[in-house]
């Protein structure tokens, strides 16, 4: 995905995977020097031959900026990929639908706490099933509805595994 | 023989016990339902089961207990293979070769070899623990915290094999899960550690973790591309490895079904550790190991019979020793308190008879699990017929109550959920997710076995080369983190090397070794 092999055998970045790479490095390395001044705060260890809570954060974070760098670098210093051949091409990612699909999750788990798991995940999967292009409404229904049965029966019913009740029914 | 003349003798009062057989098979049965459905593991499904022994005789509470754990083992293979949802942790590792093997249309074979390796797994490991009990018992006792350090390093060195296209991008993963791996309690002192304040993360949520990297990115992905959308899945073919195919991984299975019963000796070890072992060491000896992550029958057949042989070990110290290889047999100890039993090498001699038969009865147990689990093949291969705009909501529906019903908690869902959006760009610029669930399994027991050592040595570090078992531990796993860095040098340097190599992704990917 990132570096696909171009046609004669050489590899490259293109330029959206090689921004997509070092977004992430930087990223990580955010997350790691966080991780760094957070453990500054951790206590000290009471017991003379323990090295203390913040030792093994800090030496995996202190790692992954090293190899965060070398990311960095190694990708600066990629070649660029020859331009895609369009007969060749991927089809294009829709990264508006997958967008969707997350927020649609979120907002699932978000009436789940109110309404609970069986009014939440039967539009839910509804709404993912309108998404992914089937626009049979009363097929998706039906399939939604079924689905979320059988998902209750294998956990509430067969396993005993309680099920989001949501605050408005409890 | 004396074990052989018991074991026989065990089977003839097995096999006149009906209703101990019947409810085995139950236990085998619901153990796969439960190991196939994400967030189930078989150590819940022990739990769940324990209440019900306590009114059986204790042949049957325990075979219908043991006929869960092995189920269970099994089970999470079956939705790692078709759907990548790891039903357990340890299916983390079958995951990784079996779904692409599912991709290449070759998911009936990969469930089929995950059958039979995890029964030849389980049964070798069900034999060591009737012939070899004693014996093996006294290895498990020399492991203490440093021994534990070292195998726990030992298992992170895989992260270099399973990194995919990418060691740099592979190592990036695996010391990611380090540091997520330190959150929640210390282990030594117990204080909390990047949790802000949430008392849902002292604990480090694993499987919501690996739920979300796995199977929700999975589907996120299968959300993007209008044509997987409205396509099919591809159906099941055939099921029975052909025997050329199958006797090639015979080596394998014996390999990886021997390490899995030596970490299921190890206290704290479990059957995610010995999947991982058995795949790294499967690609160390494979032939091709560049077809590793790609979808190789190798490695699911390694994983299978790696996690399946952590059974009899797991088993193996709690009967001899009472000390519960991992979270299933500490359940299963109680299991056998509550019959009346008291596990130790007295349990040998004075419940001889019971003990035997029990062997019996695991050995039938693991017969039911190939059975039941090949009967079952073709109907859960159905699940690939479904249209992906069904199956792709059923998925995410799935993790979302797999989730919680870990911990009855909407948080972890959260967490999954976030975990999921990570996955998905981590999937999209190859960074591997298999080395953030290692580390997640690794790194606690690696940092607290250390800090117990250290402890124990008194702030000396000289147990990290005194110690026999670990020095020879720690050296194989500088050996293995060092590999691929060796063979790319050494592939550089011989005459019609590589050509070119990405330096962005830290190796050749035109299969050249790395």
């Amino acid at each position: 995905m990132s570096n696909a092999p171009a046609p004669g055998g050489k590899v490259g970045l293109r330029p959206q995977d090689r921004l997509a790479t070092l977004v992430i490095a930087v990223l990580v390395m955010a997350v790691a020097v966080a991780a760094i001044i957070v453990a500054g705060d951790f206590p000290p260890t009471m017991l003379e031959t323990d090295v203390g809570p913040a030792r093994f954060p800090i030496i995996f974070a202190v790692a992954l900026l090293v190899l965060c760098a070398i990311l960095v670098f190694n990708t600066l210093r990629a070649p660029a990929a020859p331009p895609d051949d369009p007969a060749q091409a991927e089809p294009k990612a829709s990264y508006g639908t997958v967008a969707i699909g997350i927020v649609a999750t979120a907002a699932c788990l978000y009436a789940m706490e109110f309404v609970g798991y069986a009014i939440a995940t039967p539009i839910y999967l509804f709404g993912l099933m309108w998404l992914m292009g089937r626009r049979n409404v009363i097929a998706n229904a039906a399939i939604a509805a079924v689905l979320t049965a059988l998902i209750y029966a294998a956990f509430a019913v067969a396993l005993s595994v309680p099920l989001p009740v949501g605050s408005l029914f409890e | 023989m004396y074990e052989l003349d018991m074991l026989l003798h065990g089977a003839q009062a097995l096999f006149n016990q009906p209703m101990a057989l019947l409810l085995a098979l139950f236990g085998v049965t619901l153990g796969i339902i439960i190991g196939a459905l994400p967030g189930l593991t078989a150590t819940m499904g022990v739990a769940i089961l324990l209440p019900f022994t306590f009114g059986m005789d204790p042949l049957s509470g325990l075979l219908m207990i043991s006929g869960v754990f092995f189920g269970g083992i099994y089970g999470g293979s079956v939705t790692a293979i078709l759907l990548k949802i790891p039903g357990t942790p340890a299916a983390a590792a079958t995951a990784i070769d079996g779904f692409e093997l599912t991709k290449k249309g070759q998911a009936g074979i990969a469930l089929g070899t995950a059958t039979f390796s995890s029964f030849l797994g389980g049964t070798a490991s069900v034999f060591v623990l009737i012939f070899l009990a004693p014996v093996l018992a006294r290895f498990a006792l020399e492991f203490s915290a440093s021994e534990s350090f070292a195998l726990a390093v030992f298992g992170l060195s895989i992260i270099a094999s399973i990194s995919g296209v990418s060691v740099i991008k592979g190592l990036i993963s695996g010391f990611l899960g380090l540091l997520l791996a330190t959150v929640g309690l210390d282990p030594m002192g117990g204080f909390p550690r990047y949790t802000g304040g949430y008392t849902e993360l002292f604990n480090v949520p694993f499987i919501p973790v690996m739920i979300g990297l796995f199977a929700a990115a999975e589907a996120f992905k299968s959300l993007e591309d209008p044509q997987v959308r409205a396509g099919m899945a591809a159906a099941l073919d055939r099921i029975i490895p052909p025997w050329h195919m199958f006797r090639r991984q015979l080596g394998n299975i014996a390999r990886s079904s021997g390490l899995g019963i030596i970490i299921g000796m190890i206290p704290g070890a479990g059957a995610d550790i010995a999947a991982f072992v058995a795949y790294n060491e499967a690609k160390r000896f494979s032939k091709t190991p560049e077809n590793y992550g790609k979808g190789e029958l190798g490695a699911v057949a390694a994983c299978e019979s790696g996690a399946n042989g952590c059974t009899g070990g797991a088993l193996l110290t709690m009967l001899t020793l009472g000390i519960p290889g991992d979270a299933v047999t500490a359940v299963m100890l109680g299991a056998l308190t509550l019959q009346g039993l008291q596990p130790g090498p007295l349990l040998f001699k004075d419940h001889a008879d019971l003990v035997f038969t029990l062997f019996a009865g695991m050995l039938v147990c693991y017969v039911m699990m190939l059975v039941v689990g090949l009967g079952s093949l073709r109907f859960m291969g159905r699940i690939l017929q479904m249209p992906k705009s069904v199956l792709t909501p059923c998925i995410l529906a799935l993790c979302i109550v797999g989730t919680y019903a870990i911990n009855n908690s909407l948080f972890d869902i959260w967490i999954m959920l976030a975990a999921g959006v990570v996955g998905y760009f981590m999937q999209k610029w190859d960074f591997p997710a298999s080395p953030v669930v290692l580390a997640l399994i690794m790194g606690p027991m690696a940092e607290a076995n250390f800090r117990r050592a250290l402890s124990l040595s008194g702030g000396s570090y000289d147990f990290l080369y005194t110690r026999p078992i670990t020095a020879v531990l720690l050296t194989i796993a500088i050996l293995t983190l060092m590999l691929p860095l060796l063979r790319r040098l050494w592939a550089q340097r011989s005459p019609g090397g590589p050509t070119t190599i990405n330096p962005a992704a830290g190796s050749s990917r035109m299969g050249t070794p790395e």
